[in-house]
This record gives C-alpha cells, structure tokens and sequence, in this order.
C-alpha cells in the first residue's frame, strides 16, 4: 500500500489512542484501495454494514428515508475520516439508512472479520476501537443537542464555525436537510453572511 | 467478448441494487390508490410492475442461491459475458436517453393481476433485493462463468451466473423506469396531489 495514504490513517489513529508498532503494523495491513464514481450507493437500509472506509479523496453521504418522512441527511464524511453505516458495522444489525458518494471517491477499505481478528488479537488495539467509539458518540450527543436546542441561525453558524469547508464540498440542500432547516431558511442565512 | 473483472462487475451491480432499494423505498410514500392506478387502458399500474418483478424473483433467487451453495467451481477473478447473456442484458437496458428503447411483451407467466395491492408487493420486492445483494456478495467465492442457471422461461437454455446477475438487475432498472413513466401519467391524470419524492 502507498505510505502516503497509510501516513493520514496513523495520524487519526495515533490523535485517539497510539498503537504499538506490531499492532499499527497488523491494523494498517488489513486496508484495500477502492474506487468509486459519484453517486454510487456503498449500503443501502437493510444489509448489514460489511465495510469500513477510510475517506482520501471524496465527499460521502448517510441518510435516512421511510415510508412516513421525506429524505434526512444523517452524517457526511470527507477526508481524513472514517466512513461506513458504523453502528451497523459494530453490532451487525441491519442499517435503518442509506450510505452514498456524493462525488468521486478515493477511499481505503477493510471489512468486519478483518478489525474483529485484530480486536481479538490485541487488547491494546480493541482499546482503540473502544476510545474511537466513544470519541464518535460524543460527536453524535453533541449534534443531538444541536438539533434538539439551537435556531435554526445558530446550528448554521455553529456549522460555519466548526466546518466551513463544507459549504464549498456539499450542495446546500443536503447541509439544510443536515441541520434540519428548511432550504429556503439556509439561503437567507447563507446570504447573511460575507464569505 | 470483451473480459471484465469479476469484483469490479459485482460491485456495480450490488451499487444498481441499493438504488433499486431506494427508489422502491420512495413508492412506499405514495398513495397505495396512486400505486394500483392503471395509466392507461391495458397499461400496468405500478404495483404490478413490482408484482411482475417479483414473480421473476421467485423464481431467479432460488435458482441463483441453490446454484451457488451446490457450487464446486473455485473462484475466478474474471468473467466474460456469454453471447445470448449479453445480448438479453442489452435488450433489456435503457437506451442512451434514459428512455426504454424497445418495447416487448411480457411472457403470460409473468403478467400480474390487476388486483395487486401495493404494499405487499413492494415489501416482498425489497426482501428479494436483500436476498440478490446478499447472493452478489456470495458470488464473491465462486465462478461467475461456470456456474450457469436456466431462463425461467426454458430449462435447457442456461446463462452464466454474471449474466443471470446482469439480465435480472438491468430488467429491474428497465421497469423501474416504467414505473417512473408511470406515476407521471397518474399523477396528470389522477386527483391525488403528491409529494414529489423522486428528486
């Protein structure tokens, strides 16, 4: 595998909790290179998650729809991060949502037989996987408050402070239906500020 | 026939399934008297496209999963199309413009009733495109040229499994189109105001 891209994964792995050389060695050994083109679907609700992605190049899209309810974005991914229906991936239940690429990707690739083998192999690295998921469920509280509490002017500006590249990378009406705004209320606020 | 990698073709096709998932996921937010709505004398009602699909499952996934549990073939890392495979995943295929370019008579086995409901017909076609992407995973391990499955239409005409994959998803891709065309002309013609759910 190209060191360049195995040099991104330590640095997010190392920021969480650092491997020991063996165990880093056995972890970055179980990633493929995968290519896929804009808009390819990578799980849909129903299957269980097989896969987990580290993002290189490309924006990635989860989002939930049922019979009752319009379309949601739940979570979008870009480099340097991890992708994947990730708590389908853990518990292997089958999804309740939809995971796609929004445009071209480049991404690294391992499946759930090869991080349970490591997990059983290495304490250290199951450690890992434990501080990685409570780091992501942090993440998740914290939107969940967002999404219980804030206006609809705060969440945009909390987005804006915390990823303003985003606005570049995603089409808006997918970062309104993120925030749980309406489309037309995201413009206004998009036009309120200078860029 | 040109060779084509085998991974890279089950990919692809696992990707058309999930969006066959999702559009089949948006019709469950239509109106069930929208969905059993014929658009035009003679013409099927969504509901029974889905019907006619699912009698094309019924007997597709069976045959597929029987095969490749039988299956003593090692896997093959590349599959090339076979000529009459090739040639029924062709004919079934939208044309360039995205439109269905020939028109062509269902088989009488495979013509549904005009009493089909729309919701069980829908949830069984989504549990058999669970049961096709769970055996497109299968087909991983084995060979996707020496494992052939007869058309439902005649036991001694087989196809290679590739090519069963590829004719079964591009004839779902094929009517969902259909069913596209479809929900237009109800939606014209019917006095249901709709959410539009296909974006």
């Amino acid at each position: 595998m190209q060191s360049a891209e195995l040099i991104h994964l330590k640095k997010l792995v190392d920021a969480v909790h650092p491997l020991k050389p063996e165990e880093w060695e056995a972890f970055a050994a179980i990633w493929q290179p995968v290519q896929y083109k804009r808009k390819t679907m990578l799980t849909a609700a129903g299957e269980v998650e097989r896969h987990l992605y580290f993002v290189l190049e490309g924006v990635q899209r989860a989002f939930y729809i049922d019979e009752k309810h319009p379309e949601a974005t739940v979570v979008f991914t870009y480099p340097y991060s991890f992708s994947g229906i990730v708590d389908s991936f853990l518990t292997r239940k089958p999804s309740k949502y939809f995971l796609e690429t929004l445009t071209a990707s480049n991404m690294l690739r391992t499946s759930y037989q090869q991080v349970q083998q490591l997990m059983d192999q290495y304490h250290n690295f199951e450690r890992w996987v434990r501080l990685s998921t409570s780091h992501a469920l942090m993440g998740v509280i914290e939107r969940q408050i967002e999404l219980t509490c804030y206006s609809a002017e705060e969440k945009f500006k909390t987005l804006l402070h915390r990823s303003p590249h985003v606005l570049q990378l995603i089409p808006h009406k997918y970062l309104a239906s993120y925030l749980g705004i309406d489309p037309s209320t995201f413009s206004k606020l998009m036009a309120s500020v200078r860029l | 026939m040109k060779r084509i990698d085998s991974h890279q073709l089950l990919e692809k096709l696992q990707s058309d399934t999930r969006e066959i998932i999702l559009a089949a996921t948006y019709l469950l937010q239509y109106d069930p008297a929208v969905l059993t709505q014929s658009p035009a004398p003679g013409k099927w009602s969504v509901a029974q496209v889905i019907e006619h699909l699912n009698s094309y499952g019924r007997y597709y996934l069976p045959a597929i999963q029987s095969a490749i549990e039988k299956n003593a073939h090692a896997h093959a890392s590349f599959f090339k199309p076979g000529w009459l495979g090739d040639y029924f995943t062709r004919s079934m295929l939208p044309g360039k413009n995205g439109q269905v370019a020939n028109k062509m008579q269902s088989p009488k086995d495979h013509r549904p009733s005009a009493a089909i409901d729309s919701k069980p017909a829908i949830d069984e076609f989504l549990l058999q495109q669970q049961q096709l992407l769970d055996l497109l995973e299968k087909a991983r391990q084995t060979s996707l040229s020496k494992i052939r499955i007869p058309i439902s239409l005649s036991w001694f005409i087989k196809l290679k499994l590739g090519d069963t994959f590829r004719f079964l998803i591009a004839h779902h891709q094929r009517h969902f189109l259909q069913i596209k065309n479809t929900l237009q002309q109800v939606k014209e013609g019917g006095p249901e105001k709709l959410k539009p759910s296909f974006t």
